[in-house]
């Protein structure tokens, strides 16, 4: 017998804006102006976030913080194609991702404060916790996506991962499940080219990451990361496909971190700056802010007063962050179980009558009051 | 000798054990051009090239099952989990395979491999990377685990441990990679796997510990001195085995025995110690054995990790009820 070919494979990718904010007019958007504008001003909020943020952190003001510069398109974009009811799952560069889903910038300065107040979603919101093992949300987003099938609900599960959590065993067991038991999930490949130090070239032999889908049974897109109306259209089909029943995505969404790994990272020690400034070039806010200049629906005037608002509204979140205080040492202690067990409680009184004797020493501590439940 | 940090320590120990043994290699995330994110690997991929010093996909458990075979297949591998809190997702291969493999093949095949990992918190680090999880690992047959305290036991304990012709575990504290410093011989030498330091002499109470907390005890024994009691500190150095002789001559000398740690206490490697010197020591002790660690909570967010990972003011507190037991 001869070799013949028992399965192909090809990988799309999509793109529509060029890097002049040109729209390809062959593939139509279903986007309206106003959801428009609202990724636009949301993405430049959350690039003076960042850029807030940095500073807070070499001030001594923040923990070490991740940024999302250039990652702006693949971050916010993908949060406004889902419900609240859905499921959304990032990973630890997740802010740009629950800002969008409507959770205050004050609460991702305090979780990067080290502050366990800092996980609070908007009521109604289903978020899932920051996920800082990499990958490890991964099975975990298709049992979400399980139990919403399994419920008969229509909502789906939407994970980001990125490029570097691709090698990681969870990625390939999530995509076998979400495969075999054809789940309404949509994993958000955001290859961003660089896990810390190691270049995607060197993550992986395979020539995309989209591809790696079809050997699960699963459809593979790969999407130009930096093109807000290609994110939107992608997440879009894929939201609406897994509604229907039709099966999970996987999106592999190119696009670049233009900072460092984290305020801990020095970049400059790995990569080229010839790279970052080519890449510059495709900068997702540029390109989404020349298409609406194009289209007559944002000028100067306006950009200069979307600055103007945002830093106000940034310096008011920062002034809300640094407003909460320390935190009571208790609320280590609430909602560990159900019902807290005897070792807990005789371990919080410990901590209690520590924390009162310190008092009388030589802290000078008022308290604020214990959140959460116990026992 | 040279004064050395705990990072160039273990730098420095790494580099001389691939200088004299072409199969000693080092893989891990972003252990090469970017020299380790503690900087612990700096140099070694300019110096041994990219077979030896190896950048690797991300993917923890295949780093450790990877270097199951390199080591089987006759490398020395070095590998390095990054943060302690990756370390779970290795424990499929560390529980069922590296310490098994030796017996499994009536001693046919040897897993002589280590696996380098930084180790506990106090250093303002974001989730999940200011843990302390030796206990699932001392409590896996098959496996040796040290952790050293002093710039010139890492030195010693590394290449000790590649080395050793089983699998050994090496916590990094990190609280200690900069703030610990000391003279370190400049010549390879091995600090012994299995043998204890005596930090302080003292004849009241024996606190036991390792890693970071060995100094939070030398800092305890200190405030216990100006109240007049003598501290005797012992810096444990190995966890599996433990020095059972030198943990017994202690608990024997004085007849009070602290264990100082940063894990839960529940289940943790204090607990075992406690257990041994209870077993062993009964009627030379005048107090009950005691564990100071962390609560039996996951650790909190690091706003509150100076609450929750004991310091040298528990310790002292724990002491004096000992002492007035």
């Amino acid at each position: 017998m001869p070799l013949s070919t028992i399965s192909e494979s090809k990988t799309q990718r999509l793109e529509i804006l060029g890097p002049d904010g040109k729209a390809d007019p062959s593939i139509p958007v279903d986007i309206s102006e106003s959801e428009l504008l609202d990724i636009y001003r949301k993405m430049v909020e959350m690039r003076l976030f960042d850029e807030r943020a940095i500073k807070l952190q070499r001030q001594g003001r923040l923990g070490t913080y991740p940024q999302i510069l250039g990652q702006e398109a693949s971050q916010i974009v993908p949060p406004l194609c889902l419900k609240p009811s859905d499921w959304m799952v990032p990973t630890y560069r997740g802010q740009g991702a629950y800002y969008a889903r409507g959770m205050q910038l004050r609460y991702s300065l305090l979780y990067w404060a080290g502050d366990d107040r800092g996980v609070h979603f908007p009521e109604g919101n289903k978020d899932m916790i920051f996920s800082i093992p990499v990958g490890t949300h991964l099975t975990q987003a298709a049992g979400l996506a399980w139990a919403a099938k399994l419920k008969k609900e229509d909502s789906i599960a939407l994970a980001y991962v990125g490029d570097g959590s691709t090698s990681k065993g969870d990625f390939h067991e999530a995509l076998t499940f979400a495969g075999q038991f054809r789940l309404p999930v949509i994993y958000l490949i955001e290859n961003n080219h660089w896990a810390i130090s190691v270049p995607r070239k060197k993550q992986s032999a395979s020539t995309t990451l989209a591809e790696k889908a079809s050997g699960y049974g699963i459809f593979g897109l790969q999407v130009d990361g930096n093109d807000a109306l290609a994110v939107y259209q992608a997440v879009g089909s894929a939201v609406a496909r897994a509604r229907l029943g039709l099966g999970p995505s996987v999106l592999e969404c190119e696009t670049y971190r233009l900072g460092h790994h984290t305020t801990a990272d020095d970049a400059t020690r790995y990569r080229s700056a010839q790279e970052v400034e080519a890449w510059k070039k495709k900068d997702p806010i540029t390109r989404l802010r020349k298409y609406l200049e194009s289209r007559k629906l944002w000028n100067a005037q306006e950009e200069s007063k979307l600055k103007t608002e945002s830093e106000a509204m940034i310096q008011a979140e920062i002034d809300a962050y640094e407003s909460f205080g320390a935190p009571n040492p208790l609320n280590m202690f609430s909602d560990n179980y159900a019902s807290a067990p005897w070792h807990l409680i005789e371990q919080r009184a410990q901590l209690e009558k520590l924390l009162k004797a310190r008092k009388s020493q030589h802290e000078a501590l008022e308290l604020p009051p214990v959140e959460g439940r116990f026992p | 000798m040279s004064e050395l940090n705990l990072v160039q320590a273990v730098n420095q120990g790494l580099r001389q054990a691939m200088e004299s043994d072409k199969r000693v290699m080092v893989l891990g995330e972003d252990v090469g051009i970017n020299g380790g994110v503690f900087r612990v690997t700096e140099g070694l991929f300019k110096r041994f090239g990219p077979d030896r010093v190896v950048d690797t996909p991300l993917a923890e458990l295949g780093i450790v099952g990877t270097s199951v075979g390199l080591a089987m297949g006759g490398m020395r591998p070095v590998c390095e989990i990054q943060f302690d809190g990756f370390l779970p997702a290795t424990l499929d291969q560390v529980i069922c395979h590296i310490g098994r493999i030796r017996n499994r093949s009536r001693g046919k095949y040897t897993v002589p491999m280590v696996l380098r990992s930084p180790h506990g918190g106090l250093i303002h680090a974001p989730e999940h990377h200011s843990e302390s999880p030796e206990a699932y690992l001392c409590h896996t047959p098959g496996i040796k685990v040290v952790c050293p305290s002093t710039p010139q036991d890492a030195k010693g304990l590394i290449i000790a441990a590649i080395n050793d012709p089983d699998p050994v575990v090496y916590f990094e504290p990190k609280a200690l990679y900069r703030a610990a410093k000391g003279e370190v011989p400049d010549q390879p030498y091995e600090t012994p796997i299995g043998k204890a330091r005596l930090a302080r002499e003292g004849t009241d109470i024996s606190l036991i510990s390792w890693g970071a907390m060995v100094h939070s005890c030398l800092k305890a024994a200190n405030i216990l001195n100006e109240e007049g009691i003598s501290a005797e500190v012992l810096d444990l150095r190995t966890l599996t085995p433990l020095d059972i002789a030198a943990i017994l001559a202690t608990a024997e000398k004085t007849g009070r025995a602290l264990i100082a740690h940063e894990a839960p206490n529940t289940g943790s490697w204090a607990a075992e110690i406690s257990a041994l010197i209870s077993e062993r020591a009964l009627l030379k002790l005048q107090a009950p054995v005691r564990r100071v660690g962390s609560w039996d909570i996951r650790m909190p967010l690091f706003r509150l990790e100076k609450y929750y990972i004991p310091d040298a003011g528990r310790i002292v507190k724990a002491a004096q009820e000992t002492l007035s037991f």
